[in-house]
């Protein structure tokens, strides 16, 4: 029987302000839960950030620092010396941001912090746009999605994030989401595991700002899985890749039909966010064989 | 210059480091035994933080080192270290303090107690690298304590005051000391022993911060009157600050002989004008003023030494019956001028009949060079007229 | 605790905010009937037995099925298993092998030598049950389960009907028939077998029981209209097969033609095929329509039947060397409302020969009701089996025309309990309407991987056309198992979590036999109820 591996040791509180459905919520419960309770979260404003509170209430069982959107990953470096410091190295610090302020305006002092290899768990919660705000678009924000800020749909492609990440040689970069749960809690028990910084990007399908029903976030999630818009995979030290699923199981018709930002697709531009997705999938999937190859040999 | 430095009346030769205003602060940051040091170079402040890197490197402090990629990150990563109950230290300057300027406000508004020495540079546009204080000046709203420093050996001891003060009212402060007068011109310097400076500053021991186990967290949302509440804290604070510098200076004074109050009163007591100045250009007036007294001009100078929060009650006592004040301002702010200049005008605001008539002068603005005998050509200009409410600009 | 010493640090709970405030919808817990409950002609609690068998619990699911049905391993074997025709499993990709599975349980319980829990209720009255078939038996362990005291009267020497006498053993041998009947006798069932109740008979245990139970079967075979059942070359179906049982070779000549596509049919041409004869099923309906199941037909056929379906006999041209013309035609047939119903239309120009030397007619049975002046063809019963004799109930082929062995379990079963609340009125049952069972759409198929359907193994055809052995083996434990896995368990809860750990806000809690809606914290936003693997949970509208 399907048995979702995640023991829940009370490390996030009811009564928080996520909408309802919402699977940045559900993440941040499977991810806390798994992290445990030796630990420090970071938050820049972000839709976790207002998960997080009001003042003076928490909804997290660690303790959280606000900082601004720049900065989390600079913020995060910051705890973690202090923490060292005073002599709590055992602590982990992780950053729970949104992909605005990960793949944007926080993405200069990402790039620095992973430069620096510091001790940090970050955890970008994707939900391809700056939805706390209204929806406006990042450059998380895929092809031809329809968002605030490009409402014709937006002209390029969505940056590729895990890509950049892994030429820094980090020794753990990965994606989740929480349709595949134990993957999830699996590549954080992993990250755990390792030293320097480690960063899961999770898909967070966002109701309000794809236009979803409540109750279809984790189904959401599976169609972007499964049709290969959100591929699961790893990359270990900059250049192990694994695939977690070998194979994309359908096209990206149902999955884009479903979300009310893809309502206005024409056939042309369903054909390239089809071969955007492909041209992915098979670049993955000759990495994961190459690293297959190098680790037979 | 006089012929024997002060501080050889206290202190043997041997005891004396020649250093820069910046290697100088370094030293006053190491002996703060600091345990996170954020690191951003720019010029002219990089010496600082090389040489604290040269002490890490060298084991000589125990601290957390790192290098983000900007002044901004360095900021942040100050005020989440802070907030976790570590002693924080940076340096900056000019650009690099305008980029901070977000998180100056997060610094203060987060009673962080960071301590920073900025080297106070033009800023651009245009590209410059000339002393000139507008930079920390524009910050003057964000809630930092800020002490101005004449020569190194004060940078130095200020550095440590500005720790035990900082802690004392949880504010964050800086000490700006001028480009390359200050922070790159050598004199002796007294570096106190690390003991002594342990005595002085006790471990940082906060209320409220960041850590596993401590059920408090640092930065949620709150509501109107919550914010409204906050600012009156800071604001009870910045008042608590004048006294706390105060006695921070005064304990220092016991323990090295060494002074410097919220104010300096130099040859006020029986003046008709006094140049009232901060930074470096305090030392030119200092030599400007002993001219002038000799050429029988009843010259003082008051440097003021506390910026913010303003030193209001030790002005208005420093001015009072004095006739005129002369204001020296190295940096300027468009559309209002000379902003010690707006300031004192402000502080001595209802000082009836005895307040001096206020004239300000943009002297030096983007480094131009002030000499004391200019001081005393802008000294004797404002004798022969009447005070304007702009600033002047001269040459 | 929530009131801050800091405006800057915020050391409180949201635990406090009651969110439960937001929604507009509610989800609950309400375990629903499965579909191959409903079809069910006992109204089996299948979803809970396989699931009590895939937790590893094959005693706590054999308890489960015996509360419904006495007969596991027998229904396992026999039943036509219309459950399986209901499962929501075949809209993903093959239906449940439930039918196999009970007989697992069944033949489980048969090893272990399994019993029925004690009889602990005390009742004073009596019922007199005659009839030791599937109706009867299932009456007599229904009533005495529930502390009646049971008498069971049986013309034959040994008591199971149609199980015992009708069925061959190569699809239901006689050791299990023995084993689950000797079960119910050891609950305290007095079984006097040799004893046909005549109309005095049946009169003086209307008077001596407080209730009478008639079970008789349908134990008078059809007669096919045209046909002389005088000619030798003329036998009976059920003859055949009672004179199987009875440890004969009936004497026939070489070549049989079965007329019948029921399975009786099937029964007497397999039967047959084992006596080395040349058999052909001549049957009105086409093969699809064949109310045989498909099983028997598939193996009858590896067993060398041959099939001529969509035909009837006209007539019989009998030689003088003994053999036999068949005069045929195809047919069209047409079912009609009621079972048993049909309209036959001839096809013009249809016509053809089948060369014979017996003719075997297999129909369908009647109903003897002499004995209790019935006017027929069926006792007339109302919806509580009641006849409208006094205290006399009836059930079975006796009573109905669903001529299934499950289906008169379901009878017996039914009756027990409206025999119950006859005698004991102070336990007037509430009748409350069941839902509708869960349909496929609330089964979210994310958590049930497509996977093959058990096949049932069999006696390969060469090593059973000889011998009367079971064609049909048991599942192998571990393909017992991995079928059982494949249950949706459609309605209930599997405890499996996912309500409880895919809620965002906390808002299920997780009790000892269960979960609950935290409805202080639920924002409704259904997530549990999409997520459940079995559709046991629900929205409703409102808070």
């Amino acid at each position: 029987m399907h048995k979702i591996d995640l023991v829940d040791q009370g490390l996030f509180n009811p009564g928080h302000a996520a909408c309802p459905g919402c699977q940045e919520s559900l993440a941040l419960r499977a991810i806390l839960n798994t992290i445990g309770p030796n630990a420090v979260a970071v938050f820049p404003p972000s839709c976790g950030a207002v998960i997080c509170g009001p003042h003076p209430y928490s909804s997290l069982g660690i303790p959280v620092f606000q900082t601004t959107l720049e900065s989390a990953a600079a913020a995060a470096s910051g705890l973690r010396r202090a923490l060292n410091q005073r002599g709590r190295h055992d602590a982990t610090v992780v950053c729970f941001a949104g992909d605005g302020g990960t793949y944007d305006i926080g993405f200069q002092a990402l790039s620095s912090a992973v430069e620096r290899n510091e001790e940090i768990l970050y955890v970008c919660f994707d939900n391809e746009g700056y939805m706390n705000t209204g929806a406006q678009k990042s450059s998380s924000t895929p092809l031809h999605a329809h968002t605030a800020s490009t409402p014709g749909g937006k002209p390029t492609r969505k940056k590729d994030i895990i890509g950049i990440l892994a030429a820094h040689g980090i020794p753990y970069v990965a994606t989740a989401a929480t349709g595949y749960m134990n993957d999830l809690t699996a590549k954080v028990r992993k990250a755990m595991g390792l030293r320097g910084t480690r960063f899961l990007n999770v898909l967070v399908p966002c109701l309000d700002g794809w236009g979803l029903p409540d109750d279809s976030g984790i189904a959401m999630s599976r169609l972007a899985v499964e049709c290969g818009a959100w591929p699961l995979y790893e990359v270990e030290d900059g250049e192990r890749y694994t695939l977690n699923r070998a194979a994309k199981t359908a096209p990206v018709d149902a999955y884009l039909a479903a979300q009310k930002r893809y309502r206005h697709l024409d056939d042309r531009q369903l054909a390239e966010v089809q071969a955007a997705v492909d041209r992915q999938w098979a670049q993955l999937t000759a990495r994961a064989a190459a690293s297959a190859e190098a680790d037979a040999a | 210059m006089s012929a024997t430095h002060p501080l050889a009346e206290t202190h043997p030769l041997a005891d004396l480091q020649l250093l820069s205003g910046n290697h100088a602060v370094a030293w006053g940051a190491r002996l703060a035994r600091p345990q996170v040091i954020p690191v951003y170079p720019i010029t002219p402040q990089s010496p600082i933080m090389e040489k604290l890197g040269d002490f890490h490197a060298a084991g000589e402090i125990d601290a957390e080192v790192l290098t983000p990629e900007s002044e901004h990150s360095a900021m942040a990563a100050c005020i989440a270290a802070s907030l976790a109950g570590a002693r924080v230290f940076t340096a900056t300057a000019s650009q690099g303090l305008l980029l901070m300027h977000e998180l100056l406000h997060y610094a203060a508004g987060g009673r962080a107690p960071i301590v920073m020495c900025n080297v106070n540079r033009t800023v651009a546009s245009p590209w410059a690298f000339w002393p000139d204080a507008t930079d920390s000046l524009a910050q003057r709203d964000t809630g930092w304590i800020q002490l101005y420093s004449e020569t190194p050996q004060e940078s130095l001891d200020s550095i440590i005051q500005a720790f035990r003060v900082a802690e004392q009212v949880a504010l964050p402060a800086m000490v700006c000391h001028d480009a390359f007068y200050v922070s790159h011109a050598m004199e002796p310097v007294a570096v106190p022993d690390q003991a002594l400076v342990d005595g002085y500053l006790p471990p940082y021991r906060p209320e409220h911060f960041v850590e596993p186990g401590r059920a408090e967290s640092f930065g949620y949302v709150i509501d109107q009157a919550t914010f409204n509440r906050t600012r009156r804290d800071l604001d009870a604070a910045m008042v608590q600050a004048v006294d706390a510098v105060a006695a921070a200076d005064d304990a220092w004074r016991e323990l090295t002989g060494r002074g410097y109050g919220l104010v300096e009163r130099y040859r006020l007591d029986d003046a008709d004008t006094a140049i009232v100045t901060m930074g470096s250009m305090a030392g030119t007036a200092r030599v400007a003023v002993d001219a002038l007294r000799a050429a029988g001009l009843r010259v003082g100078l008051l440097k003021v030494r506390l910026f913010r929060p303003f030193p209001l009650a030790a002005v208005r006592a420093a001015l009072a019956g004095i006739g005129r004040a002369v204001v020296l301002d190295r940096n300027y702010s468009p559309g209002v001028g000379g902003i010690l200049h707006q300031e004192l005008k402000a502080a001595l605001f209802g000082l009836e009949g005895r307040a001096p008539a206020v004239h300000g002068l943009l002297a030096g603005v983007g480094g131009v060079n002030v000499t004391p005998a200019k001081i005393h050509q802008f000294v004797a200009d404002c004798a022969g007229r009447e005070p304007q409410p702009q600033s002047l600009w001269v040459e | 605790m929530n009131t801050a010493t800091s405006p800057l640090w915020s050391n409180g709970s949201t635990a406090v905010i009651h969110t439960g405030t937001w929604r507009s919808a509610t989800p609950g817990y309400n375990e629903l009937p499965s579909p191959c409950h409903q079809a069910c002609p006992v109204g089996g609690s299948i979803a809970r037995w396989i699931g009590q068998l895939r937790d590893g619990d094959p005693f706590g699911a054999w308890l489960t099925l015996v509360e419904n049905n006495p007969f596991p391993a027998i229904a396992g074997r026999i039943c036509h298993h219309p459950c399986e025709a209901a499962c929501n499993r075949a809209e993903l990709d093959e239906a449940v092998s439930i039918c196999r599975l009970e007989r697992a349980v069944g033949d489980r319980a048969l090893a272990a030598g399994w019993r029925f829990p004690e009889v602990t209720a005390r009742r004073d009255q009596r019922i007199a049950v005659i009839g030791g078939g599937p109706a009867g038996l299932s009456v007599a362990y229904q009533l005495r389960r529930r502390g009646y005291g049971v008498t069971l009267f049986e013309a034959q020497p040994a008591l199971g009907g149609l199980l015992r006498y009708g069925i061959p053993p190569y699809r239901l041998a006689d050791a299990i028939v023995d084993g689950e009947i000797a079960r119910i006798l050891d609950l305290g069932v007095e079984a006097r077998t040799g004893q046909a109740i005549d109309a005095a008979a049946f009169a003086r245990l209307r008077r001596e029981f407080d209730a009478v139970y008639v079970a008789t079967g349908a134990a008078r075979s059809k007669r096919l209209p045209g046909l002389d059942y005088d000619q030798t070359w003329v036998i009976d179906g059920a003859r055949y097969l009672a004179e199987t049982n009875a440890g004969g070779r009936p004497q026939t000549g070489q070549r049989l033609v079965v007329i019948g596509g029921g399975s009786a049919a099937l029964d007497v041409a397999r039967t047959a095929r084992r006596h080395g004869r040349d058999v052909t099923v001549l049957a009105l309906e086409a093969e699809g329509q064949l109310p045989a199941q498909r099983d028997e037909v598939v193996e009858g056929l590896e067993e060398g039947l041959t099939l001529v379906a969509g035909a009837m006999l006209q007539s019989v041209t009998a030689h003088a060397d003994g053999s036999l013309t068949l005069h045929c035609t195809r047919v069209e047939f047409v079912p009609g409302a009621a079972r048993g119903e049909f309209t036959v239309t001839p096809v013009a120009d249809s016509a053809f020969e089948l060369a014979a030397d017996a003719i075997v007619p297999s129909i369908g049975q009647e109903a003897d009701l002499t004995p209790f002046a019935g006017s027929g063809p069926l006792l007339a019963v109302d919806g509580d089996f009641r006849c409208d004799l006094g205290n006399v109930w009836a059930g079975g082929d006796v009573a109905s025309m669903e001529r299934f062995v499950t289906a008169a379990v379901g009878m017996g079963k039914s009756a027990a309990a409206a025999i119950d609340r006859a005698l004991n009125p102070e336990r007037a049952a509430h009748f409350e309407a069941e839902p509708d069972a869960v349909p496929y759409a609330a089964i979210n198929t994310h958590y049930h991987p497509p996977r093959a359907r058990a096949a049932t193994p069999r006696r390969a055809p060469a090593e059973r056309i000889d011998n009367f052995d079971e064609v049909q083996l048991a599942l192998a434990a571990d393909a017992a198992l991995a079928e059982a896995e494949r249950c949706f368990s459609c309605g209930s809860c599997i405890y499996c979590d996912n309500c409880y750990l895919y809620c965002p806000d906390m808002a299920v809690s997780k009790l000892p036999d269960g979960y609950a809606i935290r409805t202080e914290y639920c924002k409704g936003c259904g997530l549990c109820v999409k997520e459940c693997p079995t559709g046991a949970i629900q929205m409703r509208s409102g808070k």
